[in-house]
């Protein structure tokens, strides 16, 4: 980037006055401010719910909060391993359900469409992203839970109905990122392969998806940062029962499902352990960002490495 | 645009004008109340728009301590005074009652239940219906959020010490439970009796059939009043406030909207 | 198998994935419309909600939605945009520069419910603020923040380079050149990333929950307090009494909310010849 002019010296003629030359710094100190809210928003969250949610570290002790079995608030129980096992639980599916849809939708966008067909897949997908997820969730409480509970004979409350709304959540996140991914590997490597005879699908499967995969692999990533976050849609259709579930079709709860049911009323140590909750979903999901983060920086490091 | 659009906003909701008011009630206490007396009170204030009622929900143990300190006229409460409240020299007019139903599936043939049953169902001691005479099905056990008036209620009058089985569902609104025992088969959950339609199958408990009349004559077991307090007979604004609210005009809407029982009037 | 076979069996399966999302997408679109459109009159727009049971309109909640929308689109754009400004024009890469992305992204990915209650802890109790539009709007000015951060990094970083060059060859500074010459070159796409940021916002309930409150209510000034479209849309259908409205309010976020998606693309399109 072409600087503006020299820096002033004493041996430099002087290219602008000293005024402007101030009010260049102090613009740029006023944009170098604006850049940081970001990390002091960052600071700002760990300090306040970190603060609101250290007693209950603190007094119920780190080991017993985080793998106690136990959330009976009104007994004094403050164990979140449950919802800890409830947010796992229900993340882990919607991966397995939505990963290979988000992938395939993203290989199918850089790969297979048609430009024609590629204009009404790829905003569709970016619509979907945008759609809030109450709606999602009241979705998944009219229409998805009572097919659960014909197919299960219960009550349709549980994971696997958490499993299908977040599941779709979650396609656009990893399919946007994988199809960027996808789309940055230079054409060349793809006319290099069809010239030697592959097939499209040899092409994706030994070239393509393999030179994006890091790529992806940071796109789901991401994905399942979004599966640990989202609160509404899980609420709606989980069943909301802080318990190890008997089943996949069984009332159970998450982290971010179980802050809501309980905030409304929640009071001392008992507001104190939601607010620790929330302080472990800020902190794994700050870990998933970093975990991209060192991903891709060790693939820019073989890279340079080579 | 978005300017505009502010501008505009702003300019409708400054049309709305407000009239001086003379004098003004406070009534705070149950959050299930809360709908009765904030609607009473405005359409109260409709009629007459120099008197303001100012309704807030923060529990029934806060509407009677602010009652009997002063900070309110009126506190309301769903549950009934405890001992240690006793001498607090409160006059109680009960405005509702609150009669809870348990529901099942339309295709359960269980029809009745004693109370020991549903108390044992609810803490998850029996988990088949086929325990109860039913079908061999596994009970879907749905409970309200803890926020929940009902599930108040339900405790009180059902449990007692006894606490609720840790793998029911969690539901946070009537609506929800009605709909999902609608079209669960094995599910069973409670609702207060204006809310029961035609889609649930309502439990006969200890032999009677909940309705208006054995909710009134006290047969219905599953039940409890819903209080005014105040300090002494109510006087001046309070009474009229009261009157009001004890009045049809508010017994057979608002109240039976909210699904209470109404205390006076018309029964049926 | 053949390659051939092979192929084909592959290409079918994405051919069905996308065919599958898609369609997902409609069925929700088509579900909430169809559930929807009988509510939508003029009355249930211009009404306010009445009784227990929420019939009428659901005006106030319309207006609460956009008012703090509104608000934290002001509060946000500015500094999202002076920061991006300073990534992509001043900043040289080093620690503090990859401090301040990791941050961002952090904030991107932050669970709604965290920043919900960082919002309650902060705004409403901390500062006092209280149950209001304005602390709402600061909740949600940090979340649109990195989005609007990273969108209009790259826009000023697709300015071509000769617009540069021929500012400074004039004997600009580095703020004119920026203020006269890539900004307004970029202009189109930063308001494109606002107009998203803004609808994703549109869509928030939890972080809106923990810092509005839920009384039903006309905002007039900034600490007023009110409801938003998705938190009634939430309440409603977990009541479930009312089940008309929901649908209704329903229909008309996700009105709101694919204007505004659309309107972004289209306003980008449109503003194309750069």
């Amino acid at each position: 980037m072409p600087r503006t002019a020299p820096k002033p010296s004493a041996t430099n003629l002087q290219l602008v006055s000293r005024a402007t030359y101030l009010k260049e710094i102090l613009l740029k100190n006023l944009f170098l401010v604006c850049a940081c809210v970001a990390v002091a928003g960052v600071l700002l969250i760990f300090g306040f719910v970190g603060l609101r949610g250290w007693p209950a570290f603190a007094e119920v002790g780190p080991w017993a909060f985080l793998t106690g079995t136990e959330w009976s608030p009104t007994d004094g129980q403050y164990g979140i391993l449950p919802l800890i096992w409830g947010t796992v639980l229900v993340m882990l599916g919607a991966l397995v359900i939505g990963t290979p849809l988000a992938v395939g939708t993203a290989i199918f966008l850089s790969e297979i469409a048609s430009p024609r067909v590629r204009a009404i897949v790829r905003p569709a997908v970016e619509l979907l992203a945008g759609i809030p997820s109450v709606i999602y969730g009241f979705f998944g409480l009219i229409i998805l839970r009572p097919i659960v509970a014909n197919l299960t004979d219960g009550l349709g409350f549980g994971a696997v109905t958490a499993w299908f709304i977040l599941a779709i959540m979650i396609v656009p996140t990893i399919a946007t990122l994988s199809e960027d991914a996808l789309q940055s590997i230079p054409p060349g490597i793809r006319e290099a392969s069809y010239a030697m005879g592959a097939t499209t699908w040899q092409t994706i499967y030994k070239v393509i998806v393999p030179a994006a995969k890091i790529g992806i692999i940071d796109a789901i990533i991401l994905g399942m940062g979004r599966a640990i976050g989202e609160t509404m849609a899980v609420l709606m259709v989980v069943g909301n029962a802080p318990v190890f579930p008997e089943s996949i079709a069984a009332p159970i709860a998450t982290l971010t499902t179980q802050i809501v049911m309980d905030m409304p009323y929640a009071a001392g140590m008992h507001r104190t352990a939601l607010f620790g909750m929330a302080i472990v979903l800020f902190v794994a999901s700050m870990g998933l960002v970093a975990l991209v983060r060192l991903i891709s920086r060790l693939q820019t490091s073989i890279e340079s490495g080579r | 645009m978005v300017c505009v659009l502010l501008a505009a906003l702003l300019a409708i909701t400054g049309c709305s004008g407000k009239r001086e008011v003379d004098s003004e009630l406070v009534v705070t206490g149950s959050t299930t109340i809360l709908p009765i007396a904030e609607i009473a009170g405005e359409m109260y204030h409709e009629i007459h728009l120099d008197r303001k009622i100012l309704v807030s929900g923060l529990g029934s143990s806060a509407g009677i301590e602010n009652v009997a300190t002063g900070t309110s006229d009126i506190g309301t409460s769903s549950r009934d005074l405890k001992p240690a409240e006793e001498d607090l020299g409160l006059y109680d007019t009960p405005i509702a009652y609150d009669a809870i139903v348990v529901i099942v599936n339309p295709t359960n043939p269980v029809d009745e239940l004693t109370t020991e049953q549903v108390r044992a169902i609810f803490a998850g001691e029996i988990e088949n219906w086929s325990e109860l005479g039913g079908e061999d099905r596994d009970i879907g056990l749905v409970n309200r959020d803890e926020a929940s008036g009902t599930r108040e209620a339900f405790h009180k009058i059902v449990m007692g010490d006894v606490p609720f089985d840790r793998t029911a569902a969690v539901l946070p609104g009537t609506g929800q439970v009605r709909s999902v025992v609608e079209n669960a088969r094995g599910a069973v959950g409670y609702i207060s009796l204006g809310f029961v339609n035609e889609d649930v199958k309502v439990v006969k408990v200890d032999g009677v059939v909940p309705t208006a009349e054995t909710v009134v004559s006290g047969e219905y077991p599953l039940q409890r009043l819903l209080h005014f307090f105040t300090v002494g007979p109510p006087e001046g604004l309070a009474a009229d406030y009261i009157e009001f609210v004890l009045s049809d005009q508010v017994q057979q809407t608002v109240v039976r909207d909210a699904g209470f029982t109404p205390i006076s009037g018309e029964v049926e | 198998m053949s390659k051939t076979i092979t192929n084909a069996i592959a290409l079918t399966l994405l051919w069905i994935a996308a065919i599958v999302t898609v369609l997902v997408l409609g069925t929700v679109i088509l579900y909430v419309f169809v559930n929807g459109i009988g509510q939508l009159s003029l009355e249930f727009i211009f009404t306010w909600p009445e009784g227990v049971a929420a019939e009428g309109g659901i005006w106030p909640t319309i207006v609460s939605t956009m008012y703090v929308t509104a608000l934290a689109m002001v509060i946000v754009t500015p500094i999202a945009i002076l920061a991006a400004v300073y990534l992509a024009e001043y900043a040289i890469q080093g620690r503090l520069v990859s401090t301040i992305r990791f941050a961002a992204d952090s904030l991107a990915s932050v669970p709604s419910i965290v920043m919900g209650l960082f919002g309650l802890a902060l705004f409403v109790e901390a500062a006092g603020i209280g149950f209001s539009m304005l602390s709402a709007a600061l909740a949600l000015s940090f979340l649109m923040l990195p989005i609007v951060m990273r969108t209009t990094e790259e826009a000023i970083r697709s300015v071509p380079k000769y617009i540069r060059w021929g500012s400074y060859g004039l004997g600009a500074t580095k703020w004119q050149v920026v203020s006269r010459s890539v900004l307004p070159a970029s202009m189109p796409r930063i308001i494109t990333g606002i107009i998203l940021a803004t609808g994703r916002a549109v869509g928030e309930t939890a972080v809106v929950i923990y810092t509005m409150g839920q009384a039903i209510n006309l905002p007039v000034s900034p600490l007023d307090s009110g409801r938003p479209m998705t938190v009634h849309l939430y309440l409603l259908a977990m009541e479930g009494i009312n089940l008309p409205a929901a649908y209704g309010t329903a229909l008309l976020l996700m009105i709101l909310i694919l204007a505004f998606n659309l309107g972004a693309r289209y306003f980008l399109r449109r503003n194309r010849k750069v």
